[in-house]
């Protein structure tokens, strides 16, 4: 699956690219929600076939927010340490970070708080996480936990990177990685404001 | 939201209507639409202005800005899910 996805990857990016124009797939390009959409609706099927799975995540309660909780705080200090290294900033370092793989926002936004050269900086990091943190998911399934799969993820979770979630690893990860992507995408512009505005 | 509320109408079919016959059926049609996403997702970067350009010019700093918070957060998921979670052991997966 891996090879597949790469294989799909890469000859994406050369019809992008080399600026091919076929109709029906430049309109797809642009209408991938809907396509995201059936992916869910079967996803949702094969969960809703796995019976006992519900009251199992039920029971974990509130423990459900540790893994948007620690990809926040994580993510939060990772941008500190950042700012050291590359002296930027931490308020500017730590509202990079905190885009959490959501690289249009985060471009966006800090682009607009701190000026292009650090908008282009958060877009590219962002992208950066979510194309790695795509192919690092088998690995980090097999040697660490599925549950970890998640962390590198982001808000993205619950979107791009859910395929490889859905491959790797089981419906209960799948169920929380949406949760997940739900909690993160609405922290991630209340996070940067925060960042840029009270650190 | 739309997004939940797709796969919950998913999960109630799933969990009261749909045949068991078709689940392999259900799995290879995830694993197209999986594929498709991939490639749509591709045509998007390679369509992206100065996409290159600027990966020359901040590479290593966003590099450095990626690497390390996605680092942090999966080395804190990973402690907190195996301390408090009981399938985040790794001989329960």
């Amino acid at each position: 699956m891996v090879f597949l996805a790469l294989l799909a990857l890469i000859l994406g990016m050369m019809y992008g690219l080399f600026g091919l124009n076929i109709q029906p797939i430049d309109f797809l390009a642009e209408h991938t929600d809907y396509l995201l959409y059936v992916l869910m609706f079967l996803v949702g099927i094969s969960v809703g076939m796995h019976h006992g799975l519900l009251e199992k995540i039920k029971e974990y309660h509130v423990k459900i927010l540790m893994i948007p909780a620690g990809i926040i705080v994580g993510s939060f200090l990772g941008g500190v340490v950042c700012s050291f290294l590359t002296k930027t900033p931490v308020n500017v370092g730590t509202a990079i970070a905190c885009g959490l793989g959501w690289y249009s926002l985060s471009g966006v936004s800090i682009g607009n708080l701190a000026g292009a050269a650090f908008g282009s900086i958060a877009f590219l990091s962002n992208l950066m996480r979510e194309i790695f943190s795509f192919f690092t998911i088998p690995w980090i399934a097999r040697h660490l936990n599925y549950y970890s799969c998640i962390a590198p993820a982001g808000a993205t979770s619950e979107d791009t990177t859910l395929p490889m979630m859905i491959r790797y690893t089981n419906e209960e990860t799948v169920v929380m990685s949406v949760l997940n992507g739900v909690i993160c995408s609405a922290m991630v512009p209340v996070l940067i404001s925060f960042c840029y505005s009270v650190l | 939201m739309d997004i939940l509320l797709v796969m919950c109408i998913g999960v109630l079919i799933g969990n009261r209507f749909f045949p068991e016959k078709w689940k392999k059926g259900n799995e290879k049609a995830q694993i197209i639409c999986t594929v498709l996403l991939i490639f749509f997702m591709g045509v998007k970067i390679g369509k992206m202005d100065n996409i290159w350009n600027e990966i020359a010019s901040m590479g290593l700093t966003s590099f450095l800005f990626f690497f390390i918070p996605s680092l942090f957060s999966l080395i804190l998921v990973y402690v907190l899910t195996r301390i408090f979670m009981k399938s985040g052991r790794k001989g329960d997966r």
